[in-house]
């Protein structure tokens, strides 16, 4: 159990990371990560999963936030899209304040299967075929999720980009 | 354009955005962009939006985590509920005991044990029992019919839930076919599996209305074996009657493919 729960432990940060992304709300997205940890711990109980951890970690904290949805049926973020940015970054040097929070508003505004995927490969790194594995879906289908979102994206946030406004 | 030019789609260029794509195929990708400044605008709108995401999500300050995200102290708390729970669950057959030769000194302990969900078991046995004896029909959708491949879809709708059908022929049980079954929690789901000999094994499904999991619980049913467990968005019962060390491991990897 000690290396299982150190393993975890070393997950938790980006655990975390993603679950901010996702929710937009620190205390929601600890909510989120507290019981996916529990639940890890529970079900190791029972069986250790195979191969690494991390991406075991993230499909669980992922049924349990579209668990939470279903349960709710609610938008995944209730607060002003202002306060989600003032609690989320630090100001970058690289990227305007604007273009963060209009990013992060346009993030809000995907669909949750495009941002669930999205976050998962841009935000957390991880490779397509992990992340597919992870969404329970073909590789053909997270690449167009992938596609889509992005493209939403750039539609929700190229207003203040006039040089990239002939893309289509 | 020549036509030994690989052709570059739009995956490949989300790909190359990405930095997931092998060497070849990379340089293949930038001499594409060289020559297509529409696709090469594209590519660099991609990739500010990375740059944007990535300073708007850091890693977090790794430093000093919340208390209740602490997985040693989340571990022992959750083993000591586990032994109350036992604790509990002994002192209500001990508090039994000294109801029914105690007069109501008991009562009050008694109502204090958590009254457990209600159980599938009986319903799941009940199932069991009236389809798997059945030779002709003994389920609604064969695995080897022409709707076996819509089945899980359908049942997952039927429950809301997102099913598969576990393989369990490493245990020499192949599958037989599905069905839908009312029950008092709503629908449920019933998957039969036999081994060479003609052994039925069903394993009954139906949706859970709170997230819970429990331990894997065993009990007889007649001279059925079987063992139910409840796993987050469902809760489940394998029966039949096989030894109950094999049901176990039935049950085990089951209980793996299904999570």
């Amino acid at each position: 159990m000690p290396d299982f729960l150190d393993e975890i432990t070393g997950c938790i940060p980006a655990l975390r990371r993603y679950a901010n992304a996702l929710t937009h709300d620190r205390d929601t997205a600890d909510d989120l990560v507290q019981d996916c940890l529990e639940r890890a711990i529970r079900k190791k109980a029972l069986w250790r999963p195979q191969g690494p951890l991390r991406p075991w970690l993230y499909r669980v904290l992922i049924n349990i936030y579209r668990n939470n949805l279903r349960g709710r049926n609610r938008r995944p973020s209730q607060i002003p899209i202002d306060d989600v940015a003032e609690q989320l970054f630090v100001p970058a040097a690289q990227t305007s304040r604007i273009a963060l929070t209009e990013m992060a508003s346009a993030i809000d505004k995907l669909s949750g299967e495009q941002r669930e995927a999205l976050l998962l490969v841009v935000v957390e790194g991880l490779s397509y075929a992990e992340a597919a594995k992870i969404l329970e879906i073909p590789l053909g289908t997270l690449m167009s999720r992938l596609g889509r979102a992005r493209t939403a994206l750039a539609r929700m946030t190229q207003e203040d980009q006039p040089n990239l406004k002939v893309i289509k | 354009m020549t036509g030994s030019q690989p052709q570059i789609t739009e995956a490949d260029l989300i790909s190359y955005v990405d930095g997931q794509l092998e060497d070849q195929r990379r340089d293949a990708v930038r001499t594409h962009l060289a020559a297509n400044p529409a696709d090469a605008r594209k590519v660099e709108l991609w990739q500010q939006q990375n740059a944007t995401l990535a300073a708007l999500y850091p890693p977090l300050d790794t430093g000093v985590l919340p208390e209740r995200l602490d997985v040693y102290g989340m571990e022992r708390r959750l083993r000591s509920e586990r032994a109350d729970w036992r604790n509990m669950a002994a002192a209500s057959i001990l508090v039994l005991a000294v109801g029914l030769t105690g007069g109501w000194f008991g009562r009050g302990l008694v109502s204090q044990v958590a009254e457990p969900a209600r159980s599938i078991v009986a319903d799941a046995a009940q199932a069991h029992q009236l389809f798997a004896s059945d030779v002709l029909h003994p389920v609604e959708v064969r695995a080897d019919g022409e709707d076996a491949a819509n089945l899980p879809k359908w049942l997952s709708k039927r429950l809301d839930r997102k099913l598969n059908i576990p393989d369990l022929t490493r245990h020499g049980l192949s599958f037989v076919g599905g069905r839908l079954l009312p029950s008092s929690e709503g629908a449920a789901a019933q998957f039969m599996y036999e081994d060479k000999s003609g052994q039925r094994v069903t394993l009954y499904i139906v949706a859970a209305a709170n997230s819970s999991d429990t331990a894997m619980r065993r009990s007889n049913v007649g001279s059925l074996e079987t063992v139910s467990w409840d796993d987050e968005t469902i809760r489940c019962a394998l029966v039949g009657n096989l030894p109950s060390d094999r049901m176990d491991a039935i049950a085990k990897d089951t209980y793996q493919q299904l999570s």
